[in-house]
């Protein structure tokens, strides 16, 4: 069937017929390929985006590019002055955020509380002792706050809550069936935290307001100073040290550098892909396959379009196919016109859309993502992932377009020639 | 004894076509002999078959039985790649509408064909050019069949048809459309191929044309009825 000959005269007539036929019917068929492209891409691209939002939340506001994590047979992280002190010196290194975490209680309203029958206004809590100014620098904890405002140097006995433990922006209501999310809680209000057995009375500060999964969203950021005395802690060693790393610095390698200089020994170094939730990578699976569910649907409706253009095409086109027999051009070349014409269609739809995607979509996406309740979304669209997908969409285009093409080319000649059924 | 100069011939022949239950019986027994240079023209009422047996002997249809016979060779033998190669190389075809591909200029519906014969692209646009230059189009050679009038569309359909110097010529109502003038520059054409040896088969329902072919074929109700030899010999 490929013969050279066939494909010869195949591409000859495939180039005429397009380049002569009503430019709304190219412009249409190329129209509905580029919409499939984008379907087939940015669909999944866009639901992965959603959990790799939520990834790049924990980098940004968590993690940074790579965190030293307490060893799950130790309390803290030993020596912590001394890796802080060879952190600083280290130039890969833009930024570092010490903290110290313990798990503690939030009352609120305790004053007016009159009937002690009633269910205290409290939370349970993940409570962090920041470094302000480290921690801004890292996360930018100042442009999440919503309501209030941020720590100020040398701040005491100030409390900055997350949304998820806010009553009125907590997603879904109450973490845990017996403890409920605070209620009547803002800037100025009085607070009891209790941690070790430890009670302190606080003022909100601030209220982050960020999206569900944001790992700020849970949290209350109190002054690492602070913390430490309530932990009763006097030895300055951390829970976590999270670190920005200087444009162009390898995460991987950077992790690798801290293992073999020691700090390994006494805090887990992770990079930010392997410090993220396990639980994020099986969600971000899980959108994989939903997107790649809902692009193969797509594929089959795009191919099915394809074949009903080309149906059409032929049917309308069959007195010319009879005549083409009859004057001796091969079934072959002409559907090798057909098929031509087809990849024509799919190869022009994919550039474009590969030109819409990688020169705005992906770009302005990543520096605008899409703010949605539970993630500011991205659009990943890895091209080693899109350019199988494009070669998928051409092939399942020219089969779709040879088949109607092969139905009319092998009816009766005469028959075609005459309209004849 | 056999005659070498017999290029086509039909024995016998039958074609029936079906609709549902009905049978309908369009060449009943048809015996024609075409030699080497003749111009024959076919001449019938509509519905007389005089299209059908054309397009048996043109290869286009098979017949229901009987024998259409190719340079001495049964065509019921021919596989369809066989009768497709005969088409390309050794039939060339003008029909009744023009049948020129709407994409193509008239150099391109040309040029096409003789792709397909393996004729190299500059070699087969120098031959499209003549073609076009012998039936007076060589100023219309990049006009898309839409840009050009009947007549001439019917001439760039005989160009295609002679570009591949065919041994024969088949024409189905090639004046059915075109008015009186170019009716008469497509018979001049025809008279002109003939005079150069051109076998020629025709099939027209208008008398005045049938008096410039050698042979006229008259055909009623599936069989040839009278035949009449016209006195003009080719020169």
């Amino acid at each position: 069937m490929f013969s050279l000959l066939n494909i010869r005269v195949g591409w000859f007539l495939a180039w005429r017929q397009v380049r002569r036929t009503s430019r709304w019917t190219t412009s249409l068929i190329v129209f509905v390929m580029l919409l499939t492209f984008l379907n087939l891409v940015a669909v999944s691209g866009l639901l992965v985006g959603i959990v790799d939002g939520i990834s790049n939340l924990y980098r940004q506001q968590e993690t940074g590019d790579v965190i030293l994590k307490t060893p799950v047979s130790k309390n803290y992280i030993e020596h912590s002055s001394d890796i802080l002190a060879f952190l600083k010196t280290l130039p890969q290194v833009k930024n570092i955020a010490p903290r110290y975490v313990s798990s503690g209680m939030i009352e609120a309203n305790y004053k007016t509380r009159t009937d002690y029958t009633d269910k205290p206004n409290e939370t349970a809590a993940v409570i962090v002792g920041v470094d302000i100014e480290g921690e801004q620098a890292l996360a930018g904890v100042a442009s999440y706050i919503g309501e209030g405002s941020y720590f100020a140097p040398g701040d005491y006995d100030q409390i900055i809550i997350g949304s998820q433990l806010v009553d009125r922006y907590a997603f879904g209501g109450d973490i845990f069936p017996n403890i409920s999310v605070l209620r009547n809680v803002y800037p100025g209000t009085k607070v009891r935290v209790t941690i070790n057995g430890q009670t302190r009375e606080m003022t909100v500060k601030g209220i982050i307001v960020t999206t569900a999964n944001s790992p700020l969203a849970a949290k209350v950021l109190i002054p690492g100073y602070e913390l430490r005395q309530l932990m009763g802690r006097d030895d300055f060693n951390l829970s976590q040290i999270a670190i920005d790393l200087n444009p162009g610095t390898d995460p991987g390698a950077f992790t690798s550098l801290l293992k073999r200089s020691g700090v390994g020994a006494d805090a887990d170094v992770l990079t930010y892909t392997e410090a993220i939730p396990n639980g994020v990578d099986e969600v971000r699976r899980t959108f994989q396959q939903i997107g790649t569910a809902i692009s193969s649907v797509g594929l089959v409706v795009a191919s099915i379009t394809i074949f009903i253009v080309i149906f059409i095409n032929a049917l309308t086109r069959r007195k010319f196919i009879g005549i083409l027999k009859a004057i001796g051009i091969s079934g072959e070349a002409i559907e090798i016109a057909y098929m031509f014409q087809s990849f024509f269609y799919a190869a022009v739809g994919s550039a474009i859309g590969l030109a819409i995607l990688y020169g705005f979509l992906v770009p302005y996406i990543s520096a605008h993502p899409i703010v949605l309740p539970i993630s500011h979304a991205i659009l990943v669209a890895p091209i080693a992932e899109t350019i199988p997908r494009v070669i998928l969409l051409v092939v399942a285009t020219v089969i779709a377009g040879y088949l109607p093409a092969r139905m009319i080319v092998r009816k009766n000649t005469l028959d075609s020639i005459l309209g004849r059924e | 004894m056999k005659d070498n100069n017999i290029i086509i011939e039909v024995k016998d022949l039958v074609k029936t076509y079906k609709t549902g239950e009905v049978e309908t019986r369009v060449l009943k027994g048809v015996d024609l002999a075409v030699k080497r240079g003749e111009w024959i023209a076919i001449i019938g009422r509509s519905g007389a078959g005089k299209s059908t047996l054309m397009y048996q002997m043109s290869l286009l249809d098979e017949p229901t039985s009987g024998d259409v016979i190719i340079d001495g060779r049964h065509a019921n033998k021919f596989s369809e790649k066989e009768k497709i190669r005969i088409r390309l190389y050794k039939f060339g075809y003008v029909f009744q509408d023009y049948a020129l591909m709407p994409e193509l200029t008239a150099i391109e519906n040309i040029v096409l064909p003789l792709l397909m014969e393996r004729i190299m692209h500059a070699h087969a646009q120098e031959r499209a050019i003549a073609a076009l230059k012998k039936v007076g189009l060589e100023h219309r050679i990049h006009n898309l069949p839409s840009q050009l009038s009947g007549g001439e569309q019917q001439r760039v359909s005989i160009a295609r048809a002679i570009a591949e110097s065919p041994e024969i010529l088949f024409a189905d109502e090639p004046t059915a459309n075109l008015d009186r003038e170019s009716s008469k520059q497509v018979m001049n054409i025809f008279a002109d191929l003939h005079r150069e040896g051109q076998t020629i088969i025709m099939v027209t329902h208008e008398e005045e044309y049938t008096k410039l072919a050698q042979r006229v074929i008259r055909i009623d109700d599936g069989q040839i009825v009278d035949e009449e030899k016209h006195p003009r010999v080719r020169t």
